[in-house]
């Protein structure tokens, strides 16, 4: 039994010792005065964890090691990690939440380092029923902090984004850093920044643009109004190189374009002023470039543009034929529309067919050479 | 960052070998390679007090032949007999 006895001092020693280790490192974490670790020390809380390993012939000592590596980390997060996050609000929570992940980064690193043995001995042997030490560092903090503070600090991230939008200067690292959390505690799926982040930026991005198209609309003619939409597309384009994740882009756009471009479409293309018609007849190629442009990627996007574009052919013909002019310069001059403002795009070649057609069947003139 | 790193085994023998040989044992490598954190990476010396002279030198040695190994040299790494308990054991501790 003396041998029993042996095995248990060795194993309380060897745990109070490599607990020493620990200690040592939060502190260092902790930014506290505390000089680095020495090559040897390291060795040694290596060793200490090696041993214990292949002291026992089951996979006692591993096992309960395994699961104080849990503890040290749970016990981390739960004492120091959680209280320090929990005294703060909005934008310097953010910050805390940013440099409490960092910290837990650096801490899970280095505890899997001394305990690095258990990771290819232990771990690998269950092959792949059971966690691996970054695996479980990982895991502690999305259930014990992210669980606790995501909702939080989504609030906080799209006030953030609101802010900017409105003209405002924000900490962009500090926004990227969030996303970044987001991201990683969907350990390797992206379904924790789209359902707990993405989702709520996207309805945020639609009523803003929802309510700022209300206001153009009124207030703007359409030259006018294209142009800021091409402008704040740049923006949000923008801002997801800048912070957001790049899959967030096409959705993002989807999002502002229908707000700003297919909700208003007919108000906007419409307009007896300044819309497709009226920029038709004062040739204004920029303003009918832009509007293609800005049509083209939405489905369907064209073909009111397309519409407009054949009525406004068939109006003109049509009053050209009372006044009995011919009609044959007509169709070199909107051919140049077809082809400058309308990149040669199918649908408008059809749309101009169609109102020389109808002109020829309707007017009763002569055949066009 | 230093060429050259200093290996000392149980009875004090050291080994003076290349960086990049050493780093062939993960163990060691990571030791090395951890930022912000060992005041010895600089100097690069490393004690191993549960490994014997004639094992650490046959491991400097196997460490050497697996940079040759890789980079095409296929020749055969002897291990005499009474060393290969001692050796195995020394090569899962260095994870090498």
């Amino acid at each position: 039994m003396s041998l029993n006895k042996e095995k248990t001092c060795f194993i309380l020693e060897g745990w109070s010792y490599i607990q020493k280790g620990i200690t040592k490192l939060i502190k260092i974490i902790e930014g506290e005065p505390e000089p680095p670790f020495e090559v040897t020390h390291y060795m040694k809380l290596y060793t200490t964890i090696y041993s214990m390993c292949i002291q026992s012939t089951d996979d006692d000592y591993s096992q309960q090691l395994y699961d104080k590596f849990r503890q040290v980390i749970e016990d981390y997060t739960i004492y120091q990690v959680l209280p320090s996050l929990r005294e703060k609000h909005d934008e310097y929570m953010l910050e805390e939440l940013v440099t409490r992940w960092n910290k837990h980064n650096v801490f899970v690193r280095w505890l899997a380092r001394f305990f690095n043995y258990i990771d290819r001995d232990f771990v690998c042997r269950r092959g792949g029923a059971i966690l691996t030490l970054r695996e479980v560092g990982l895991t502690c903090f999305h259930d014990l902090v992210y669980r606790e503070l995501h909702s939080t600090a989504k609030e906080a991230v799209l006030t953030l984004i609101h802010k900017e939008r409105e003209g405002e200067d924000i900490d962009r690292e500090l926004v990227k850093s969030l996303v970044d959390v987001y991201v990683k505690n969907g350990m390797g799926t992206l379904e924790t920044y789209e359902e707990d982040f993405e989702i709520f930026l996207l309805q945020d991005t639609a009523s803003y643009y929802s309510s700022k198209a209300s206001k153009w609309i009124e207030d703007d003619f359409c030259p006018d109004y294209m142009l800021k939409v091409e402008e704040y597309l740049t923006r949000e384009r923008e801002r997801v190189t800048h912070y957001l994740h790049s899959t967030t882009e096409p959705k993002i756009v989807e999002k502002v374009q229908n707000e700003l471009l297919v909700v208003v479409a007919k108000q906007l293309l419409e307009n007896e002023h300044s819309g497709c018609r009226a920029l038709l007849r004062d040739y204004k190629m920029d303003d009918l470039s832009r509007m293609y442009r800005l049509y083209h990627p939405i489905p369907q996007g064209l073909e009111p543009i397309a519409y407009l574009f054949k009525q406004h052919i068939i109006e003109e013909g049509t009053s050209l034929v009372k006044k009995n002019r011919r009609v044959n310069e007509l169709q070199d001059k909107y051919m140049v529309y077809v082809i400058k403002c309308f990149q040669n795009h199918t649908l408008f070649h059809k749309a101009s067919k169609e109102a020389f057609e109808t002109l020829r069947r309707e007017g009763g003139i002569e055949k066009l050479e | 960052m230093r060429e050259t790193v200093k290996l000392i085994s149980m009875e004090g023998f050291e080994f003076v070998i290349d960086r990049e040989a050493a780093m062939v044992s993960h163990t060691i490598r990571s030791m090395l390679t951890s930022p912000g954190g060992f005041s010895e990476s600089k100097d690069g010396v490393v004690t191993f007090p549960d490994i014997s002279t004639p094992i650490l030198e046959k491991i400097c040695q196997y460490f050497y032949w697996s940079l040759q190994y890789s980079r095409g040299k296929e020749t055969e790494f002897y291990i005499e007999p009474e060393l290969t308990l001692e050796l195995m054991m020394a090569a899962n501790y260095l994870h090498t």
